[in-house]
């Protein structure tokens, strides 16, 4: 065994250096070790060789280095007795082809993020509704077909401009670079969407064109792009306004959905409706409150308060003069009564006299006041006496001889005065 | 009966204060009948704004009723 090992061994030492090119189907770093381990496979047949360099080698020629990138390595093929395995043992490592292409795009992605193109601030707004879409694909592709479709889906009235470019090789770059130049220049284009299918790495490079990328950015109309599958990304979807996933991601992002639409429209406008016909019932019933207030819907009470309000004062006046006159009245039987109590008249109706000289219509009250042959004026409760005076009496009695009757000398003499008084 | 360039709101302010001045009391007859005189000409101002707004929203109603016989979307 240790012989066969040995064998081998010495033969393969005695291979010398070599270039061999390989995709990298795996790359292996272990942690804390310089060692990397590389398992190299042919592009187009299924075969592979591992490789083991180191980190310095590695960073040196391919420091970034992933899986399926094509590198050439300069390696002798080395045996290990311990496991009785095959390897290349390569001291130089180079990118080649996509992988050395994939570094530089790595390289101009730092570049363009460097300098501003991705910045969301420089990113423009998408239009809501688009009056119209220009629409940079390839002919009859799938993504013209996706895309066309699943706008139309969410917004059916959705008009196009399609300008059918190679999306891969050559002519690619230079004919969407003329494509998005028309289409901003248009102005009836909204928004430009960028369309390609699923590809293989290659395929798409294109789409990570640095030519590409600036044109992108200098448009003046938003670009949407949409290239291969969720998990591509080719550089001008950073720099793009907008990124679809894919073709048919597309439609959400440049048209509003016609039925999500018409319904908020429907709800907006009901509410709408409920506020203003809220609005105008609240004020209608507003103003039917004001009118059929008493004051303006029967106006006569303006005029029938003052109307009672007189009839209550002439009521009152009316009232109170009543109550005056019945005093009044009231008045003048008492003062009558009072009146008719001076009266001399009750003192001669009980058999009183009143006795006056003819001549000058002077009381008598003493019969010293009178000579025979006086003609006196007796008055009675019934009529009046001329009497003339016969004789002078003593004045032991107030009486009038010429009247006496026996009666007068019971007749107090003051009441018969204060009545003459009286009626004097 | 359009009073000038009376808004509704100005109208129906106006009409609220002639209201309150009647119900207060206080003023002569001829204030208060010139006060019912202008309440009336205000009402009649805020009844012709309502009855314009309430108009244009049955116009606005019919419009609609019919343009929803009409189908707005194809398909």
């Amino acid at each position: 065994m240790r012989v066969v090992s040995q064998k081998i061994g010495g033969w393969i030492a005695r291979l010398g250096w070599i270039w061999v090119d390989g995709q990298v189907a795996q790359i292996t770093r272990r942690p804390g070790s310089t060692v990397v381990f590389i398992t190299l496979r042919d592009p187009s047949a299924d075969l592979s060789l591992s490789v083991t360099t180191n980190r310095d080698v590695l960073d040196l020629g391919a420091p970034e280095l992933t899986d399926g990138a094509r590198i050439v390595v300069h390696a002798k093929p080395d045996f290990h007795p311990a496991r009785g395995t095959l390897s290349l043992r390569a001291d130089e490592v180079r990118l080649v082809g996509l992988g050395e292409l994939l570094a530089r795009l790595e390289h101009l992605k730092k570049l363009l993020a460097a300098e501003g193109l991705f910045d969301p601030q420089r990113k423009r707004r998408l239009p809501f509704l688009p009056s119209r879409i220009g629409l940079i694909t390839g002919r009859a592709s799938a993504a013209e077909r996706d895309v066309r479709m699943n706008t139309g889906r969410r917004w059916p009235g959705v008009d196009f401009r399609v300008i059918n470019v190679a999306v891969q090789g050559t002519a690619a770059v230079p004919q969407m670079i003329d494509a998005i130049a028309v289409l901003d220049t248009d102005p009836t284009i909204d928004v430009i969407v960028l369309a390609r299918g699923g590809g293989s790495t290659e395929d798409l490079l294109p789409f990570s064109d640095e030519a590409l990328c600036r044109a992108v950015f200098a448009c003046r109309t938003p670009v949407v792009s949409a290239i291969g599958h969720e998990t591509d990304t080719p550089l001008v979807d950073f720099v793009a306004d907008a990124r679809a996933s894919t073709p048919t991601d597309v439609a959400k992002r440049i048209v509003p959905d016609l039925r999500d639409e018409i319904r908020l429209i429907g709800q907006a406008r009901a509410r709408m409706w409920r506020r203003v016909t809220g609005l105008l019932e609240r004020e209608e019933a507003g103003l039917q409150a004001l009118r059929s207030r008493p004051v303006l819907a029967r106006p006569e009470v303006i005029i029938d308060a003052r109307t009672a309000d007189v009839t209550s004062l002439a009521a009152r006046s009316a009232r109170s003069f009543g109550h005056r006159l019945d005093g009044a009245a009231a008045d003048l039987v008492h003062t009558t009564a009072r009146l008719r109590g001076l009266s001399p008249k009750a003192t001669l109706d009980r058999g009183y006299a009143i006795v006056q000289r003819a001549e000058d219509g002077r009381l008598v009250r003493a019969a010293r006041a009178v000579t025979p042959g006086d003609r006196l004026r007796v008055r009675l409760a019934d009529g009046e006496l001329a009497a003339t005076v016969a004789d002078e009496q003593a004045p032991t009695s107030d009486g009038a001889a010429g009247v006496g009757r026996g009666r007068s000398e019971r007749t107090p003499n003051g009441r018969a005065r204060s009545a003459a008084r009286s009626k004097g | 009966m359009t009073e000038g360039e009376l808004s509704y709101e100005d109208a129906r302010a106006e009409l609220a204060t002639v209201v309150e001045r009647l119900e207060a009391g206080g003023t002569t007859l001829e204030e208060s009948l010139a006060l019912w005189e202008r309440g009336e000409t205000l009402a009649a101002i805020c009844q012709q704004w309502l009855d314009a707004a309430r108009g244009r929203l049955d116009e606005a109603r019919e419009r609609r009723t019919k343009a929803e016989d009409v189908p707005t979307a194809e398909g």
